[in-house]
């Protein structure tokens, strides 16, 4: 039973991973808090939902709905929050536009398409479990674990080999300092909007696999469990986010399998104020940053 | 079968036709309803919402004294406050002699004494838990409480040769607390032992630790009183972790939905749940009231529209037994119901809970759709 | 009085009591926030004060003139206890923690039988009046506004404005920040204990991250220049949706498209309006 709860553990991490990779990238570098995130997590899986119902493979439907979330990202970036920058409003502004953003475009959503739960078409990914010793892991399972292993892998690359990563970074750490080092900031805050949309829309796909239950609220669920994520693995580290994730995944499960079940959701938050209580900035954090 | 559905076609189309003249004969009868219409549980409120529309166009068809009911659906998005508001409005401001609904029990907990106060009837027709109609004497419910459901199933699974058991619930809504507090009293009873009780959240979507847990007890059941959601979930989660036919997973009132089937497919099969109602029930009431819903709103009904649908048909019965538009006189006529609808025979208890038990049937599911349990 | 009066007023009576009430949450909102601390511990704070103040209504059958000063204890009491570790965090890192606080305190109000589990506690009792919430809120508001233009005022402005010059000119920022999260708790264990004494039943998703966030609505949208500012932000968020009634299931749409508007073109908030005092920027 160690075994398969342990598994259990890790395949929950990845899926708060998953899920925490884009909001981390999105929250670190254009500082603000941004509740749309969970919205590009439901848009992505609906999306797949879609096309999957017009016969679009597994392979095909997964990175078209991620580019497809990474657009609504941009455009939604662009609509809510441009103008906030433009005139240098008070960072607070930007969590209430966003607030009231998701609160308009989830009961949009909803109205359009129904309240209900959907399903992918069942035959999408072989629903067979495969078997290791007595423990069993289903193929969807496997495809989030290589795929947030591959995500994570390529966003370091990206953040570390490249000069665009460079300009990403710069532009994390001082915002000023990067537009007069001639780093164009507009289209850097647009271009991470883009790969956190996308990132949040490949995480909506796969996980919306997994517990196979699409709905237009899906995304508002995990945003609680994202926010533990992202602060206990320090905000806009990558490596932080996986590893806070697999962490907390794998003490949820344990706490439920061998303390007690009504406390899985406690132990998250016990968690999280014990972290910022002895380390502030979170557990992988370097510095406090000065943000409100 | 082909003489019902004619049937059925018929009825429909006399409906759509019957002169508007037969209804009127004064001011329609203000009633109101409050329901989840918007948020992440407005599936509940729009199901009954559907529910009750059809039943109005029946009953306005016929007329009520010689009046149509007009019929008001104020929105609660599942909050406390915004219930209460629509409440007051609809007691104040509309007039209504009666009200329909709130949609979950915690809400009818706030919205039930506010029309008891002004002496105002108030059904609910899926608030389960225990305690609701103990709020006063204007509160009543057509849905019938789980302590009336819930040992039904569970005899049925003793017989199949269960004797131990494993308890799931989520732990953080009014209804599946009160229906798995049921089901742990009605196991108890039975003599059945409980071999664990394991929680979760109603918004969760991994259930594995406590179904690992469950499958190294190796219960003969586990009994899950939870909303179709997480229910779906948790029995997808089982399949893949190898829970397989010699374990019976037995619901509460929440799995006898359409959509365990839609959402958890073939992984649901073999589930037991008891039920006044199911959408494949074999009587002509039913079938034309399936019928009529379908063409209607293009999808099956679920328990949720048939119970709206019986309770708009007993409350115009009640008004016109009562002979006037008249919250008081209304009440006095409710607590005399004799109705026989699509949900079977129904009266009310001098507790205004619904008081025939008869018609529960336990249902099985088999191949993603719920049929009478074999044997 | 004219029976349609009656009406009128019954009508509207828990309309009426929840702008009061949510008047006071968006003061406990304001005062964390008029120091320069983003905490969101309101709801958290408003629950624990609902529950130990329905449990004495309920179970000790204490007079509601005791129950209400009384419902302060527990919420100032958990403030304290949290008070010196939390207050070491900025910005996010407040916040989040705040909310994790919240949630901890909901796990405990549904496994905890005495708390009533999921099913909540219900048949409270209706003590509150109007005259007794818009008192409260009339006193909190002269309160805090007198405070805000007294040289307090002036030190909790330096501090939203730059806490390390704000403690550099001497300031005693961290007494500043304790008493305005001790004031913030009072005003919401009151608000928690007047909500549960009009509206008979109380649940234990009241009081999680979704009211969090709606709390600090009050304030965004209506701005931090001067208390009356949240509270007005407070009625409109709270009147937005009884408004938009007619348009049934798309006035939640609405009420989004109208936050994003208001706060696209008015950022600083309703009532941009500052102090008379001191002719500095109003950021929050």
């Amino acid at each position: 039973m160690l075994a398969q709860q342990l598994v259990n553990g890790v395949l929950l991490g990845a899926v708060y991973a998953l899920f925490a990779l884009g909001f981390t990238l999105m929250f670190g570098v254009l500082r603000v808090i941004n509740l749309t995130y969970g919205f590009y997590f439901s848009a992505g899986a609906l999306l797949a939902l879609w096309m999957a119902r017009q016969g679009a493979p597994i392979w095909l439907a997964l990175p078209l709905a991620a580019l497809g979330a990474g657009c609504v990202a941009v455009v939604l970036d662009w609509v809510l929050l441009t103008r906030l920058r433009r005139i240098q409003a008070p960072e607070l502004s930007s969590l209430m536009v966003t607030l009231g953003g998701v609160l308009a475009l989830y009961s949009a959503l909803t109205s359009w398409l129904g309240p209900d739960i959907r399903r992918l078409p069942p035959d999408l990914v072989a629903a067979d479990a495969f078997h290791i010793g007595e423990v069993r892991v289903t193929a969807a399972q496997l495809l989030i674990l290589g795929a947030t292993t591959l995500l994570v892998a390529a966003l370091l690359a990206l953040m570390r080999g490249t000069r665009l990563g460079l300009a990403i970074r710069a532009m994390a750490e001082k915002p000023d300092a990067a537009q007069l080092m001639g780093i164009d900031t507009g289209r850097a805050a647009a271009l991470v909007s883009f790969i956190s949309g996308c990132l949040a829309g490949a995480g909506g796909v796969l996980i919306g696999l997994n517990f196979n239950a699409i709905h237009p609220y899906m995304g508002e669920a995990m945003m609680l469990r994202g926010f533990v994520v992202i602060i206990v693995g320090g905000l806009g580290d990558i490596r932080g986010a996986l590893l806070a994730g697999l962490a907390l995944g794998v003490i949820e499960v344990m706490t439920a399998g061998y303390v007690s079940s009504g406390l899985k959701e406690a132990v998250a938050f016990l968690i999280l104020v014990a972290v910022l209580w002895t380390r502030p900035s979170g557990l992988f954090g370097r510095a406090v940053l000065r943000r409100a | 079968m082909l003489r019902r559905s004619l049937l059925a076609v018929a009825v429909a189309a006399t409906l759509a036709m019957a002169p508007p003249a037969l209804a009127q004969g004064g001011a329609p009868i203000p009633v109101g309803a409050i329901e989840i219409l918007s948020g992440p549980n407005a599936a509940y409120g729009t199901a009954i919402r559907a529910g009750l529309e059809l039943a109005l166009e029946e009953v306005n068809a016929q007329g009520v004294l010689g009046r149509k009911i007009a019929l008001t659906v104020e929105d609660s998005a599942a909050n406390k406050d915004q219930a209460i508001n629509a409440a007051r409005k609809l007691i104040g401001r509309d007039k209504v002699v009666a009200i329909i609904g709130p949609t979950l029990s915690n809400e009818m907990f706030a919205v039930g004494p506010v029309a008891n106060e002004r002496k105002i009837p108030i059904i609910g027709t899926s608030t389960t838990a225990a305690g609701i109609t103990e709020i006063g004497p204007y509160v009543f419910r057509t849905s019938l409480p789980e302590s009336d459901v819930i040992p039904v199933t569970l005899a049925r699974a003793k017989a199949r040769g269960v004797k131990t058991v494993a308890l799931m619930y989520a732990n953080d809504d009014a209804f599946s607390k009160s229906g798995f507090d049921t089901m742990k009293a009605a196991a108890e009873k039975a003599g059945l032992t409980i071999l664990a009780i394991e929680s979760f959240g109603s918004k969760d979507t991994d259930f594995s630790a406590q179904l690992t847990k469950i499958r190294a007890l190796k219960p003969d059941a586990v009994s899950i009183s939870a909303l179709v959601e997480p229910v779906s979930g948790v029995l997808l989660q089982a399949r893949q972790l190898g829970f397989g036919k010699e374990t019976l997973f037995v619901g509460g009132n929440g799995s006898n939905s359409p959509k365990l089937g839609e959402i958890a497919g073939t992984a649901a099969d073999g589930l037991l749940v008891g039920s006044p109602w199911f959408v494949g029930k074999d009587d002509p009431a039913n079938q034309a009231f399936v019928t009529r819903f379908r063409a209607k709103n293009g999808r099956d009904p679920d328990q949720f529209a048939a119970q709206a649908y019986d309770c708009m048909h007993i409350l115009a019965d009640a008004i016109t037994r009562a002979g006037a538009a008249e919250p008081a006189k209304i009440r006095d006529a409710l607590l005399e119901t004799k109705y026989s609808g699509v949900m079977g025979p129904f009266t009310f208890t001098q507790g205004r809970d619904p008081a025939s038990t008869e018609g529960v049937v336990v249902l099985a599911m088999q191949g993603g759709k719920f049929g009478v349990a074999p044997q | 009085m004219p029976p349609w009066l009656d009406d009128l007023l019954w009508t509207y009576q828990n309309l009426v009591y929840a702008l009061g009430v949510n008047g006071l949450l968006a003061l406990s909102m304001y005062v964390v926030l008029a120091v320069g601390q983003l905490s969101l511990g309101q709801a958290a704070f408003m629950g624990l004060g609902a529950y130990s103040s329905a449990l004495m209504t309920l179970k000790l059958k204490l007079p509601f003139l005791a129950v209400l000063p009384l419902s302060v204890v527990v919420p100032v009491a958990f403030a304290l206890v949290i008070g010196v570790p939390t207050l070491r965090l900025a910005g996010v890192y407040l916040a989040i923690a705040t909310i994790g606080l919240g949630e901890v305190l909901r796990a405990v109000y549904l496994n905890v039988d005495l708390f009533g589990g999921a099913l909540g506690l219900s048949g409270i009792p209706e003590r509150a009046t109007a005259w007794m919430i818009y008192g409260l809120l009339g006193l909190a508001m002269l309160a805090l506004w007198l405070i805000g233009r007294s040289g307090i005022g002036r030190a909790m402005e330096a501090m939203r404005e730059d806490e390390t010059a704000a403690q550099v000119m001497g300031v005693p920022v961290q007494r500043y920040k304790m008493g305005a999260l001790l004031a913030s708790a009072m005003l919401a264990g009151l608000a928690g204990c007047l909500s549960a004494h009009v509206s008979s039943f109380i649940g234990p998703n009241e009081y999680g991250f979704e009211p969090a966030v709606t709390i600090l609505s009050y304030v965004l949208l209506g701005g931090i220049g001067t208390p009356l500012a949240p509270v007005v932000g407070a009625w409109v968020l709270t009147l937005l949706p009884e408004l938009l009634r007619g348009f049934s299931d798309i006035r939640l749409v609405l009420n989004g498209v109208i936050i994003v508007f208001a706060v696209l073109f008015l950022p600083n908030g309703l009532l941009a309006v500052r102090m008379k005092r001191i002719g500095a920027r109003t950021a929050a």
